[in-house]
Parts: C-alpha cells; structure tokens; sequence
C-alpha cells in the first residue's frame, strides 16, 4: 500500500511542477479526483480537461487517486494545493469525514472550495465550524428514480434484491437507500441485499448464488452499471429472461443492454459534465460572485429504452 | 523381484506416495464435510443448477491457481496475478474489437493476445527475481502495479464490451451442466498433474523448492526452471482472461483486484507448503473447490457479507496451521 | 568386556549415581527409537556416550533436555522419578544441553545470547546493558576465553567460539548435568584442546558432563566412563580404564571390524594427469598467489589444513560454484573454464560437498530422485521420468555402496548420516566421474559406514578415477590419500608423501612451519 501512495504522491508532484509552471495571471483550479481507475471518473476528467481547453481563462491542475480508499493522497493533494496558492479547489472527497479538516485549511488560507459528487459529512462540518456547500447529483434520489423504475413495473409484492457497492463507501450508502426507499414506497419484497464491490466478476457470482437460493426473484437493483453487467451475464447464463434490472451510472457498455431489454432502466447523473460544472460554479465565486449555499444539485435524469 | 520392481515404480515420486493419498484425502474430508452441511442446511444446495454455478464461480480462481502452484512449489509467490489478469484481458479485448477481422480470427488473435501478454509478464517476474535473487514476493508487488497501470492505460479506464457472439457462447456453453471453462481449468489441472509428476522439469521443480543449491550442484540451472514456473503463472493469468471475457462479455481494467489473494488461499488450503517443495496440484484443485463451496454455501444460508468474510478468512488461517502440522509429522 | 553390567564398578572416588536410567524406550509411532536404555551418572565424571548414528543416543538426549516425554521405563533424579515437560523444566532440575546446531541468535551480540533466558532489567524494566555485559564476560570467563568482545555480534565469531559461547551460556545457570552433543565435529585440533580443558575444569567444579563423540580417542583422552549405543539398546557402561578402543567399536558395531583398512598402496605407476591447477586464486582468496598441483587419474590427493585455510573454497573455484579471480584449470590437459557445476559435470567432474543437508541432499524427496538429481538424462526419455529405470539406477547404486534403505521411494530424510552421505556418493557413482572432489567426505558418519566408504573410494581410485579429498580429520586423510597437500592461508605450505605422512607433520605444516615438517615446500 505504501508503494501506491509513494506512487500518487509522485504523480501530484509532477502535476504540481507542471502547473507553477504554466501559471500566470489566469485563475488556478486544484481539481481531486477519486480513483481514475474507474471509468466514471475517468471519464469525468476527461470532461474537466475538455472544459478547461474550450473556455481557456483558467489554469487546471488535477489530481486522482489509486484506489477508492486511498483518502490519504487526497488530503496530501489538497495541502499541496495550499502551499501552491491555488485559487480554488474542487474536490470530490473519497471519504465524507477525513477530507473536512484539511478543507478547513484550505478555506482558512483564503482558497475558494467547491465540494461535488460526494458531500461532505454535516456533523463532521459542524465539528469543524465549516460551511460548505455541496454541488452534486442526489445519489439517493438516483437510486429511487431506478428503483421506482421497477417498482413500477413489479406492483405491490414484487420480490428484488439490491447488488450494494462497497460497504462503507457514501454513494454506496446513498444508493442503497434509495433502493430501499423504493422498495417501502412500492410495497416490494426485499429478499437480500449484498455487496459486489463495484466489480463485474463478483457480482456475476455474488448474483448467480442469491438466484439459487431465491429462485422466485423478480427484479434486481445494482448499485452501478459494472455490476448491473454482472447480474445480466449470470441471467443469460442461467437462462432466465423474466427478471428486471436496473442501475446506475450509464455507462457506455450499458448502452445495447438497455437497447434489448436485458436491462430495465439506468440512471445518467451526468459525470462527464460534473467537474466541469462544479468548476464553472467555483470560477464564479473567485471573480467575486456569491458564495455558495446548501445543496447545489446537478441533473440526474432516467434512462430507459425508449 | 518384478512384483517389487513394479510397485515401486508406481509409488516413486513424493507426489504419489501414500502419505500425500491421505493428505489429499484429509483435505477432500474436509470438502465433504462442508458439502453434507451446505446440503442438509439449505435446500438448494445440491442441486444441478446450483453444482454448474459453483463451477463456473471457481473457475477463474482454479485456473490462476494452478500456475500459482508452480511458482509456490519453487519457494516464490505471484501477488501480480489479479492485475495481469485484467492487463490481459484488457489487450485482448482491444484486439476482439479490432475492425476487418471475422469472428473466429478476432477470438484466437484474442486468446493469443492474451496468453502473450500473460507469459510476458510472467517472464518479467521470473527473470528480475531470479537472476537478482531478490524476493518475488516485492518484486510481482511492482508488477501488480505496472499491470494495473498498463491495463488502464491500454483501455483509457473504459470497460471495452461488444465481443463476437461465438466468444460468448463458448462462456457459457455447457456439457451435461458442466461448464465448457470448467473444462478448460480441469485440463489445465490435469496437464499440471502430469508436468510435476511424470516430467523431469516438475521433478526439478519440486527440488529446487526443498533445496535449490543441491539442484544448482546437480547441474540444473536454477534460474531457467525458476522463470518457467514464473512464466507458467503469467501463461495462466492469460488463460484466466480468457474465461473472464467469454463469461462476462466485457474487458474490465479494474477487473481481479485481490484475485491473487484468493489463488494463493487455493493453493494453501490445498496442502501446498507456502516454503516450498511440498504440494500438489490435485491439492489446489480441492482448494479452489472449497472456497467455492464455502462462498457459495454462506450465501444460500443468508450469512451477512462481513461473517462470510471472517468465516473465509478462519478457513485459511486453519490451513495453515494444518500444514504446519502436516509438515511435522512429514518430518519424522 | 570388562565391566559388564552397567553401574556395576562405580569409581572409588566418586559418589553414587545421583541419575539412573533404566528400561527406558520411545517410540515414534511404529518405530522405536529407544528400546531399553539403562545407564546412571555420577557427580563429577565424565561419561561418553557412544554408537552409531541412529543408535538412539540423540533421542536420550531429547528426552533428558525435556524435548521429548517418554513411554515407558524410569528416570530417577536423586531418587525421584525425573519427567520434564518442557527444555525449561529440565533446565530447573540443572540439565544443560550444547546442541551440535547452535541455539545462537545471529545477529544479537554475544552477551545477549549468554543471557537470553534471562535477561537483567534496570528498575525501570530496561533492558541493563553494564549488567549484561558484565554477567557475559564473567561467564566467557569461567571457560577461560577473556579476549572476547561481548557486545559484538554472534554471527561475527567462528564456530568454535560460537560453540564456547554455547557452553558459556549453558553454565550460566546452575548446572549439575552439562550434554555436549558431538562437541568436536567442527572444531580443529587446537580448539578441540581448548574445549577439553574447559570440560577439565566442569568437572573439577562437580559438574558431570555427557560427552557424545564419533571420536574415540578423544573419547579415551578426556571421560572416566562410557555406554555404548546400539539399535536403540544400551549394550554396557565400561570404565575407560578397564577397555579399550578397538573393545568399545566391537560393543557398538556387534562384530569384529576388520582392522583397520590398512592395505598396502602399492605404488602406483603414475598415470595420465586429470586435472591441473595453476596459479589458481578463487575470490575468496586474499593473497595474490594462487595454488597450483596435478592431480592424476587413479590417484587419491588429500588437502589439509584448519578451518579457513581456504581448503572447501579451492573445491568450489574447480567446480564452477565460486568465480575464479586468476589461474587456470587444465583438464586432460585442454585449458578449460567452468561457468557453473553445469560444466563441470558435463566435464565429468563430480561434487561431494560438505554440507550434505544445505547442499548435497535434497532431503524430502525419494533415494530414487537424489540418486538421479544429475543424471536426469540416464533416467528420462523426451523429458518424462522413467521411473523403472530411476528405481533400477538407485537399486544397483544402494547396493554398490552397501546403502541400508527400506525402499527406493523413501525419503533420504528417514535415513542415517552415513547412508545420507551414500547416497550424495550414489548421486556422483552413477555418472561414473573420471574426477571426483569430495569435501569433509564422511563428516557425521559412524565408524562402520566410515570404512564402508574408504573402501569405496578406494576401489574408485583403484577403477582410475582421480579422487581430491578435503578433510579435517587427520587420520582419514593419511588412510585414504597417496599423498597430502597441505594448505594454511589459501597458499599450499607442503606436500607430504605416505612415507611421511603423521599428524605432527601436517600440523607443523598446517600452522605454516614448514621446516620442521621434513615435506617440501613449494
């Protein structure tokens, strides 16, 4: 593990190397990723960078992470940011609680922070005296679109099973919540509810095994698309075509799935534009426009195959 | 005399003899012990269906684990598996989608790609290791890295999916409710089986795990047959990539993590000295069977993800204190 | 023959026996490991245990040290019955063992491992440093070794003194009951006599020591008594006084052994050279001179020397293991080089090393494997094993050497030492060398399989084969070389022939005084 953070660390170095050098008198944007490994992520990079070439009036430099549970490459990404004397930071923290106090730092020193895709833990901010407002999709309310997507479909008494991504991981926890509002606002039966950890091969597994043991399930909710894949393959692989899935995220490989009917629905919260909004919004406040408030929330929008 | 002549030979290599019957015997207790549980505690257990699920669960994992053998046999270890595996498959998928090729030629420039870039990284592993004497064990922590890295630098972080249809049939093609991919790992097994057994490449093998400067004194190059078995591991990884693409129809980069954990808890639970030297590979096919079993089994019953994790984890750490015992007794 | 049975003359001077052992037996599973063991100890004596490998003697010291229980029979401990559970409480009841493998943690310094059962605190619980060194010189010099700087590290000290600090650590505590496991195996001749003093002095402080030796003279120079071992049977306690030598090996091998191989080496024509060193220096080598020699084919060469006069290193430097820094090798008189033992074997060389479990033996596997680990090709065809031609290869070579095995299949592990050391000799014989190095050739082997294997190598000599022999033991060299070279400091100080040869001329040698030795020097 040592080696993974040895390994960020020299990459937000050579990040930072690359940014004094670049910067003049434009505005300088810390943007901090999670896991790049992840194409949702990735992709919202890419999107930030494409931002930052089209409107030309601002510097980026941008920082991800290795894994998904590496908060400590954030919090150094982010004291790095600091010592630089960047503008703004718009960060997507891997962990609600660990990124308030170096934020804190951050605001302290007179530095504009934008928080999107995951917010920032209330009583945590409390603690810490921080006000900060959050720009983001409402995960939950993702969820429940998908979920009330099946929900429908099924009636009253429908029997699922919700495919959770990591335990402990806050979007994770949002969606699950917003399956299992589904599932008290439609009346349905919830047979089980178990982690794949984000992963395609797991959740073809963890899937197939719940299959055997309730063999009467009728829809499944999977907490990404990666996993709604998974679900999928092990259906045909059992030769089972009456069951619906949903998930979550839209990504492309989903794309004839939903075309065919294997899938019900999935959620689009809009990633490649995330970051980019979010900087738009804290490129406002640093030419002096108003300070953010509350929940800034971004589109989600229900994708279905029609 | 001939009598004598004959039943010695059959019993003349440390991987047949009786002892190494009853160990494996021990270990298939154990297996059955687990499935008359999961039987009469959960009602689907035993059945057809539910036997094909297993089976196609462990494949992937059998199939890492059977080149993990080759290079724990040989003293190393290969946490790189997991990563090489997706940095496979992620090449191989970039070469199934490439345009103007049919079918059957993106599948086998597929399968190629694939077991290349395996036996690549296996031979990376086993040449800095050996030829520097340095520990495998840091050594393939830097290739999980490079292949992780590779992987997702190769796809850009993007799942890569639309495979040809025959790819995918041949996933889940069954005979008798056997899955073909378990078929392939069974193969797998069996060529293993024989190589360590019957080759004078395994018998070297075996020695170079109890002792590797008698080998070298004997005249056999060390280093060679150490990048073998670190190649043999890399060659498998490809294979696995294979199985994953045809089973799920899609390259992730992200795909494996931790999967070079799980192979080498085959390969222990199976009876293989983690020193070296001592082990089989019927051993590690029992292994894959009972961590299998065991993460099948626990979800019939409704355990909670963390207990099935913890219960995973008690079985391995019970393992090893198997083997140490296993190693006494083999001592006297 | 003398005294018969055991305990049965006590020494005038010395009290009763506070220890006695009677019927004792052990069984490991179906094997029986002791089968009637009875013996006593008195204050103060020396007493020798003696037999051949696998006699049982280890497994009694095992049980005495607490290592093992046993199953049936008794132990009284000054008249009460004498069980421990563990090495601590033999520890308790002052039962000290020097094991021949060290117990010595390598990389903590030499106080530390005096003082590691017990290590002092300050108040604090620290660990106290001027206590620890002060109790560790104080113990070194209890056994006489006051040159010694206590805070270095184990590892930094040779075998002997690591040995010393063994028996420095073990007479720590009160001891009444010191075991020196085959305490001279490693060690040279002037050490050997620094320890015997050391055992003098034990014993004039009341302790009694058990003296497990494969050699008798030594045997004979320093104990009042000794039992000898056999299949796990005591067979008679003798009083040294009262036998002989040649008595205790009749008690121990159960026959009368042939005198010792004393035929004659009649002078053989000299026949074509095999190997030719010049000036050859390995890197281990510091000085800027290398060796040089011939060594013919059907000759027996002996190389003498103490421990770290680069005799084992110049082994190594022929057969490819250790880079050579200069010289050249001539083998049937081509100049050749080996890059690894690869090369030499292919060369017809072969390599009975010292070490026979680091290096010699690949212990877990099969008599058959280790006797085919460098002649794969005679038993495999295509890369596949051939096991009747393995189990063939491995039956004709056992019976060769007079190897004493159950079946081919079974571990070299569940063997003795010296049919250990027959079947590294086995692993060489069946790829008939032409040249055959051999170091410390019969280390840890018993007095019967030692003859078996002189006479083996002498009949390879006798076939032609060029035989280069490392040994520490004098005696071994003078019965089995036709001439002896011998090495003190990496440089060949003299080369004796048989007329010449006595321990006192190699010594002299040995310790770099060649004019008194009467060899020339080169």
């Amino acid at each position: 593990m040592k080696l993974l953070k040895i390994a960020a660390g020299a990459v937000s170095g050579l990040a930072m190397l690359a940014g004094t050098a670049m910067a003049d008198d434009k505005p300088v944007v810390g943007l901090i990723m999670k896991s790049l490994a992840n194409e949702f992520f990735q992709n919202m990079m890419v999107g930030a960078q494409a931002h930052q070439e089209k409107r030309g009036d601002y510097e980026l430099l941008a920082v991800g992470m290795q894994n998904e549970t590496d908060f400590e490459s954030q919090i150094n990404a982010v004291e790095n940011f600091i010592t630089q004397g960047v503008d703004a930071i718009v960060v997507a923290p891997a962990d609600s609680r660990a990124m308030v106090r170096p934020l804190k730092k951050a605001m302290d020193a007179g530095i504009v922070v934008v928080n999107f895709d995951v917010a920032l833990d209330e009583d945590a901010k409390k603690q810490r005296g921080v006000e900060l407002a959050f720009v983001g999709p409402d995960n939950r309310g993702g969820a429940k679109l998908a979920g009330d997507a099946l929900g429908e479909k099924l009636g009253e008494g429908g029997k699922v099973v919700i495919i959770e991504g990591n335990p402990g991981a806050d979007n994770a926890t949002q969606r699950r919540l917003g399956f299992e509002d589904s599932v008290a606002e439609f009346k349905l039966d919830l047979l089980d509810s178990r982690t794949a950890h984000w992963e395609t091969e797991e959740a073809n597994s963890v899937f197939s095994n719940m299959l055997t043991a309730h063999p009467d399930i009728q829809g499944v909710m999977a907490a990404n698309d990666s996993m709604a894949i998974g679900v999928v393959k092990a259906l045909e692989s059992a030769g089972r075509d009456d069951i619906l899935v949903v998930g979550f995220d839209n990504i492309p490989a989903v794309g004839p799935m939903i075309e065919d009917g294997r899938m019900l629905a999935t959620v689009d919260q809009f990633g490649t534009d995330m970051a980019a909004n979010a900087i738009d919004l804290a490129l406002e406040v640093v030419q002096g426009g108003p300070e953010l408030e509350g929940w800034v929330k971004t589109p989600i929008e229900l994708v279905t195959a029609n | 005399m001939t009598t004598q002549t004959l039943s010695e030979s059959g019993r003349s290599t440390p991987q047949l003899s009786l002892r190494t019957v009853l160990h494996n015997a021990g270990i298939g207790l154990a297996l059955l012990a687990l499935i008359v549980f999961f039987s009469v505690f959960t009602e689907h257990f035993l059945t057809p269906n539910n036997i094909t699920n297993i089976l196609t669960q462990i494949t992937i994992n059998l199939v890492l684990a059977v080149g993990m053998t080759f290079v724990i046999l040989v003293g190393g270890i290969d946490l790189s598996v997991g990563s090489v595996m997706a940095f496979a498959a992620v090449v191989a998928g970039k070469a199934i989608t490439l345009p103007g090729f049919g079918p059957a030629e993106a599948i086998a420039l597929a399968v190629v790609a694939a077991t290349m870039t395996g036996v690549l990284c296996g031979v990376f592993n086993g040449v800095i290791s050996a030829y520097w004497a340095l520990p495998s064990f840091i050594i393939t922590l830097g290739m999980l890295n490079i292949a992780r890295g590779a992987a997702l630098q190769v796809s850009d972080a993007q799942t890569i999916y639309s495979f040809p249809l025959a790819f995918e049939e041949f996933g889940s093609a069954m005979i008798y409710g056997v899955p073909v991919v378990f078929l392939v790992a069974l193969l797998l097994v069996f060529v293993a089986w024989f190589i360590l057994n019957f080759t004078v490449f395994g018998r070297i093998l075996y020695g170079i795990g109890n002792n590797e400067e008698a080998v070298r004194l004997a005249g056999h190059s060390v280093f060679r047959y150490k990048v073998a078995a670190f190649t043999i591991c890399g060659f498998t990884a490809g294979i696995a990539a294979i199985v994953y693409m045809a089973r799920l129809n899609i390259s992730s980069p992200i795909a494996g993590i931790g999967f070079e954990l799980n192979a080498i808890a085959a390969v222990i639970i199976g009876g293989t000295s983690l020193s070296g030297g001592r082990g089989s590979v019927i051993g590690t096919l029992l292994g894959a069977v009972i961590i299998g079993v065991l993460a099948n089994g626990l979800i019939l019953i409704g355990l909670s993800d963390f207990m099935r994790q913890m219960i995973t984890g008690v079985v391995i750490v019970f393992a090893v204190i198997l083997d140490h015992y296993r190693a006494k007794y083999a001592a006297k | 023959m003398a005294a018969a049975a055991p305990g049965a003359a006590p020494l005038p001077t010395h009290g009763s026996a506070f220890l006695s052992v009677d019927g004792l037996k052990k069984y490991f599973g179906g094997v029986k490991a002791l089968d009637g063991v009875s013996f006593s100890l008195e204050q103060g004596e020396v007493h020798a245990l003696v037999g051949e490998n696998g006699a049982g003697k280890s497994t009694l010291i095992k049980i005495l040290s607490g290592a093992f229980p046993y199953d049936s029979g008794d132990i009284l401990l000054d008249g009460s019955v004498y069980n421990p559970a563990s090495p601590h409480e033999a520890k308790q009841h002052g039962v000290q063992v020097v094991h021949q493998e060290f117990n010595l943690l390598d990389h903590l310094s030499i106080a530390e491992n005096i003082s590691i059962e017990k290590l002092p605190r300050t108040r604090l619980g620290l660990l106290d440093r001027k206590e620890l060194n002060r109790r560790a010189v104080k113990a070194l010099k209890a056994i006489g070794l006051d040159d010694i700087d206590v805070r270095a590290p184990i590892s930094s000290l040779g075998i002997a003194h690591k040995q010393l600090v063994e028996i420095a650590r073990a007479l720590q505590s009160k001891s009444r009951i010191l075991i020196l496991d085959e305490p001279t195996a490693t060690l040279t001749k002037r050490e050997t006599e620094r320890l015997f003093e050391i055992v003098e002095a034990i014993k004039a402080d009341g302790v009694t020591v058990v003296f497990v030796s494969h050699h008798l003279d030594e045997v004979f120079r320093i104990c009042d008594r000794v039992t000898v071992f056999r299949n796990g049977k005591t067979i008679a306690t003798d009083l040294i006084a009262q036998t002989s030598p040649e008595g205790v090996v009749q008690r121990m091998v159960g026959r009368r052994l042939e005198a010792e191989i004393k035929e004659e080496h009649q002078d053989v024509h000299q026949q074509d050279v095999a190997l030719r060193l010049d000036d050859l220096r390995t890197a281990a080598n510091p000085k800027d001179r290398g060796v040089t020699f011939d060594l013919h084919y059907g000759e027996i060469v002996g190389i003498a020397g103490l421990v770290g006069a680069g005799r084992t290193e110049i082994l190594r430097g022929i057969f490819g293991m250790d880079p050579v820094q200069s010289g050249r090798i001539f083998r049937d008189g081509q100049e050749i080089r080996f890059s690894g033992p690869r090369d030499a074997i292919a060369s017809s060389l072969g390599f009975v090393t010292e070490d026979r479990k680091g290096e010699g033996l690949v212990l877990d596997m099969p008599i058959a494997a280790n006797t085919s680990m460098a002649n794969m090709d005679a038993v495999s065809k295509l890369g596949l094993l051939q096991f009747p031609a393995e189990n063939r290869q491995a039956r004709e070579a056992g019976a060769r050497l007079k190897l004493k095995y159950g079946k081919t299949s079974d571990p070299v592990s569940s063997l003795s030492g010296g049919n250990q050391q027959k079947v590294v000799l086995a692993k060489w014989l069946v790829r008939n060398p032409r040249v055959l190095l051999l170091d410390e050739p019969t280390r840890g082997v018993d007095v019967g399989a030692k003859a078996e294997i002189y006479a083996i190598l002498k009949g390879l000599a006798r076939e032609g084969v060029a035989l280069l022999v490392v040994s520490s033991e004098m005696p071994e060299l003078m019965t089995l070389s036709d001439r002896i070279l011998v090495l003190a400091d990496h440089e060949i100080q003299g080369e004796l022939k048989r007329p010449d040869f006595s321990e006192e001329n190699i010594l002299n040698l040995a310790y770099g005084r060649a004019n008194a030795a009467g060899g020339q020097a080169q």
